[in-house]
């Protein structure tokens, strides 16, 4: 939750479009081409680009918009909700035309990937959930709400190497006055979102039926913010998906296992028709 | 001078190694450490307390709201009001109601207009936020918290002064009926206080509305920089606040000697500010309750209260308490009071794990030899008076 940031791997630099979705400017990262995949972050993220999607955008066009109110897109005083979200991001796919993307969440994206694909079912080729929140289980969670950004770090990752680099990174957060208030936005964001219910829709089980594509689902098998019951809770309310559970790794499998990740969506969303010039 | 007995009801009996072995003495220590037959005797002393400063002849006493906490075990201060409305004659002040936690803002109408109409138009209706802990005891959205705050009290502004019924649609509160019994006593509405730590955005609020203004838990060079801009604030509205539109609320003890006071006093300030207000940042100030920008200042500040180790002494000499003999806390007051400009005092007299014979020697030390000298103090003689709220 406080940075991902690692040196891409080999892929160009994304390129940064602002995209306009009634009148509110939207920022997409966008790299690779092929088939679209949508990645949809988390509530900690901080904007970054990170090495599983240079990875994947080896074979696929990757699109990685910042939501309304996080990182380097404006506020939308419409969104109180993950509902109210995912409406806005039928409308920016919409003006990004994309035709039958792969839907990529993680954490806070997971949930959100979940809602949109139950409004327009048809839209979507596949999903994948990421750790994802949006469920809730009897198995108890910290309260991120309460943690400072050196306590999410230390829960976030799972490899000591990574997880001592996020804290040290964690304790130097207010020296970036930049960076420090996009993570007082994004915080104020999610808690529009997430604070009550604590991050979940008590009717979000009710509504997964909706859903049409195939779903993965994908699990670190040491994340502490959400641990893996959560994925079996995933796995039972979706009556039928595919669970990879990513073994060395925390609440975010992309940042610490990228080459495992990467290749689990990779193989996931070619598998059958995406759409034909997969892997051209 | 406006003098006024403000009391917290703490609860300080806390196991010994409550510092070791909690991060936080809200939200989630454990109510299993309340006893509640402690609880009904500290009840009973702390109400004596109250109806002690009207006895001793201050203008008004106050109560406050708070949640889940030893701190405080005020969560219904219109509850402790009821208790007092018959037990004094004085003002009572409710410092204050603590308006975004509620759902239902129309329950504060209703319950400060009885006790208002019950008390003869004794109350003065506080309107706060709340701290931002209690956005974690009631699972409301913090980043809401200043929206829900102005329309709250604009929807109960309406029902004290509008004929109902009327409707109500906002983004937060929405009524078919608008129309509540009884309708307060005082007209248009009882006074309205606006405590708060100093932000900006209360600071102009509270000018711009023409309430009185208390400042809080503050030292004394934020004291006067808020103050000066709430005078300033009053001018952009065409006006200068009188002294008794500035309110000061700060913990007071004294006793015979400078000495003696700071022997019973520095304690019971430790259990005040190091255990009772103990709370990690985070949950003090959660996501939005601050703008990122304030909240970006705020966040990255080693001190403040709450962590759990402040240096009493030290927040003494910076003007978090006044502590002394009557000479010293009179000199002190005068000098405070010359450079601040209030005209309006709320002091907590009972604080931390003081004794109810050490309050009571306290308080009858400041009635008899220092409030006699301070009466004359913070009257306005060349500034005009405020123009009644609206």
């Amino acid at each position: 939750m406080t940075t991902t940031s690692s040196a891409p791997v080999s892929a160009a630099e994304p390129a940064e479009h602002i995209i306009d979705v009634r009148g509110r400017r939207i920022r997409v990262a966008q790299a690779g081409h092929g088939a679209p995949l949508v990645y949809l972050h988390g509530a900690g993220d901080l904007g970054d680009w990170g090495p599983a999607l240079s990875l994947l955008a080896r074979d696929f066009t990757v699109y990685r918009p910042d939501h309304p109110g996080f990182n380097h897109s404006d506020d939308d005083p419409s969104v109180d909700t993950v509902l109210d979200m995912a409406f806005s991001y039928l409308d920016l796919f919409d003006r990004l035309s994309l035709d039958r993307p792969g839907l990529v969440g993680v954490s806070l994206g997971g949930w959100l990937a979940a809602q949109i694909a139950v409004l327009a079912p048809d839209r979507f080729a596949k999903l994948v959930l990421v750790d994802a929140a949006g469920l809730r289980t009897e198995v108890p969670t910290p309260d991120v709400f309460t943690l400072s950004p050196v306590q999410q770090a230390e829960l976030l990752y799972h490899r000591a190497d990574l997880r001592a680099a996020a804290v040290a990174a964690a304790e130097k957060i207010t020296e970036d006055p930049g960076l420090f208030q996009r993570y007082l936005r994004n915080r104020m964001a999610s808690a529009h979102l997430a604070w009550n219910p604590y991050m979940h829709d008590p009717k979000l089980p009710g509504r997964l039926h909706r859903l049409a594509a195939p779903v993965l689902v994908v699990w670190g098998a040491q994340d502490r913010l959400l641990p893996v019951e959560y994925a079996h809770r995933w796995v039972a309310a979706l009556g039928t998906a595919r669970l990879e559970i990513i073994d060395e790794a925390g609440h975010l499998p992309a940042v610490e296992q990228p080459d495992t990740f990467a290749a689990l969506v990779r193989e996931f969303l070619s598998l059958g028709a995406l759409s034909p010039e997969v892997g051209a | 001078m406006k003098i006024f007995g403000f009391h917290l009801m703490p609860y300080p009996d806390l196991p010994a190694d409550h510092l070791d072995s909690a991060d936080s003495s809200w939200v989630t220590l454990s109510n299993a450490l309340f006893d509640p037959h402690q609880g009904h005797l500290l009840y009973r002393r702390y109400l004596d307390e109250l109806v002690a400063y009207d006895r001793a002849g201050f203008d008004g006493l106050c109560v406050n709201e708070h949640h889940q906490t030893p701190y405080g075990l005020m969560p219904a201060p219109d509850v402790a009001a009821a208790v007092l409305v018959p037990q004094t004659s004085c003002q009572i002040a409710i410092l204050g109601n603590a308006l975004p936690l509620r759902d239902h803002p129309l329950r504060v109408a209703e319950e400060v207009a009885m006790l208002d109409v019950i008390s003869g138009g004794r109350i003065i209706s506080g309107f706060v936020r709340g701290i931002g802990a209690e956005y974690h005891t009631f699972g409301i959205d913090p980043a809401t918290s200043r929206e829900r705050f102005y329309e709250a009290h604009d929807l109960i502004i309406a029902a004290w002064t509008r004929p109902g019924p009327f409707e109500w649609y906002g983004k937060h509160y929405k009524f078919r009926y608008v129309n509540p019994w009884p309708r307060p006593l005082q007209q248009p509405h009882p006074p309205i206080w606006s405590p708060s730590q100093g932000s900006g955005e209360t600071i102009d609020w509270a000018a711009r509305n023409r309430y009185t203004y208390l400042q809080t838990y503050s030292d004394i060079a934020t004291v006067r920089r808020v103050f000066d801009d709430f005078r300033a604030a009053t001018q952009g509205y065409g006006y200068v606040a009188p002294p008794e539109q500035i309110g000061w609320s700060i913990p007071v003890f004294v006793a015979d000697t400078d000495e003696r006071a700071e022997a019973v006093a520095l304690p019971a300030l430790d259990t005040l500010f190091n255990r009772l207000m103990r709370m990690p940042k985070d949950v003090f100030f959660p996501a939005g309750y601050l703008t990122p920008a304030s909240g970006a200042r705020v966040m990255a500040g080693k001190q403040g209260l709450g962590s759990g180790s402040a240096d009493v002494r030290d927040l003494v000499r910076r003007g978090y308490a006044l502590i002394g003999s009557p000479d010293t806390v009179r000199q002190k007051f005068e000098a405070y009071q010359k450079e601040l400009g209030f005209g309006c005092f709320c002091g907590v007299f009972q604080f931390g794990s003081l004794g109810h014979d050490q309050f009571l020697d306290s308080l009858h030390l400041f009635a008899q030899k220092v409030m006699p000298a301070i009466r004359g103090l913070g009257v306005p003689h060349d500034v005009p008076a405020p123009i009644a709220a609206t």
